[in-house]
């Protein structure tokens, strides 16, 4: 299932159980126990599924398109927090300190992005993520699997060999075609939709205290 | 009753479900992994309690794989390129495991232990925290009383249950095998045993 998907379902399950308030409230005089019982447990949980997404997204970060959420794992994070972060990084995610984690499937200007187009990642002179372990990017799919493709490249980052522009920029090319003359910055996007994960192990003091932000991607002129 | 004393009950009971939802949901969330490491396993059968899983080199190698036939592909999922996995589930009732991890050589790693009743990470073992040298520790549950052996560290967990999930950096595909002949030294053993 996709993020779309699941998002889509919630929707759908807060307009019912909206439905059934309005339905239970007009019709009060007629309700028995048993009414009360089982349709505010039904209604509850729905409620409760509608209140994790709201949640997840008051709590989580998201700057120029990139969604990340500070502050998971730590121990007396809250009810509201720790559900929050269960549905942004689902599964055991580590603390800040450890790793950083953004995610984004659009570019900066709220497009969604797939390989029909092409899109370039720009970090300016000496913006590449601070860290103390290792940064990377990571091409997957719409349902996160990673893109096959003719040079079995799927990250890149720290250890790719990425090539700096001449005023020590970096351009990371995201597009299903090989761009001429920067293979070496070159992610691999399928034909479709994807999505991009930027981790930051160990990442520097810049990230922890907000200073840092990913730069958006942008879409490159159309050159074909 | 009346219909005003219905609608109490009805929204009392939308209330309380809804916060046991927003409650449990990162508790049941642990449990999938739960039941993905000691049930299912990650295509080479279930892993016993109290033993740490080592991502195999080829399932690392082959980013496009199928998922195994049998078994789970959470350990698998989330386009990770980075670091060779280990996972494990501790069940420290009959007493405290050790976790022994080798000399990484300044090599980036970390040994993550969560709670899983609520999804946040009491301790690190690893590069950030404990360094790359060697070393043992010994994690023991709530209430436990024994000593610690001389040059151990006791890290004490508030959960009897332990999720355990490490990872060790692989710097490109020709030091794969390097980092996963340290990973399979990272391992748990019980404390006197």
């Amino acid at each position: 299932m996709t993020n779309r998907t699941y998002v889509f379902l919630t929707a759908v399950i807060g307009v019912i159980c909206g439905f059934v308030i309005v339905r239970t409230l007009l019709s009060a005089d007629s309700l028995t126990v048993r009414n009360d019982l089982v349709q505010g447990f039904f209604v509850g949980a729905g409620l409760g599924v509608v209140a994790v997404e709201i949640l997840a997204r008051i709590k989580a970060t998201r700057i120029n398109g990139w969604t990340t959420i500070f502050g998971c794992g730590l121990p007396g994070n809250g009810i509201f927090m720790r559900a929050a972060c269960a549905r942004i990084f689902p599964g055991p995610v580590n603390v800040p300190q450890e790793a950083m984690y953004w995610k984004t499937g659009v570019d900066g200007a709220g497009h969604t992005l797939s390989g029909e187009r092409d899109f370039i990642l720009h970090f300016p002179p000496g913006g590449l993520p601070p860290n103390d372990a290792f940064w990377s990017l990571t091409m997957a799919d719409a349902k996160e699997h990673f893109v096959a493709n003719p040079i079995n490249r799927y990250s890149v980052g720290d250890r790719s060999g990425l090539a700096q522009n001449p005023d020590g920029s970096v351009d990371i090319y995201l597009q299903n075609t090989a761009p001429a003359g920067h293979q070496s910055n070159w992610l691999p996007a399928p034909a479709g939709r994807f999505n991009l994960w930027l981790r930051v192990y160990m990442p520097g003091a810049a990230i922890l205290h907000g200073g840092y932000t990913v730069p958006p991607v942008i879409e490159a002129r159309s050159n074909r | 009753m009346t219909g005003y004393q219905h609608l109490l009950l009805f929204g009392s009971v939308v209330v309380a479900a809804c916060f046991l939802v927003i409650y449990f949901w990162p508790r049941i969330l642990l449990f999938v992994y739960k039941r993905a490491i000691l049930v299912k396993g990650f295509g080479e059968g279930p892993i016993p309690v109290n033993t740490l899983y080592t991502e195999p080199q080829a399932v690392f190698a082959d980013p496009l794989r199928a998922a195994p036939a049998s078994g789970s592909n959470l350990m698998t999922t989330g386009a990770n390129r980075d670091t060779l996995l280990m996972a494990g589930w501790l069940d420290l009732r009959t007493g405290p495991q050790v976790l022994h991890v080798p000399d990484m050589g300044d090599r980036y790693y970390s040994v993550q232990l969560t709670d899983p009743s609520n999804n946040t990470n009491f301790a690190y073992v690893g590069k950030r925290v404990t360094g790359t040298e060697a070393g043992d520790y010994v994690i023991s549950g709530p209430g436990w009383t024994g000593s610690v052996p001389q040059g151990m560290t006791r890290i004490s967990s508030p959960n009897n249950s332990v999720l355990i999930l490490g990872r060790t950096l692989v710097e490109s595909d020709a030091d794969l095998s390097a980092a996963y002949a340290l990973s399979k030294q990272i391992h748990l053993r019980p404390l006197g045993g």
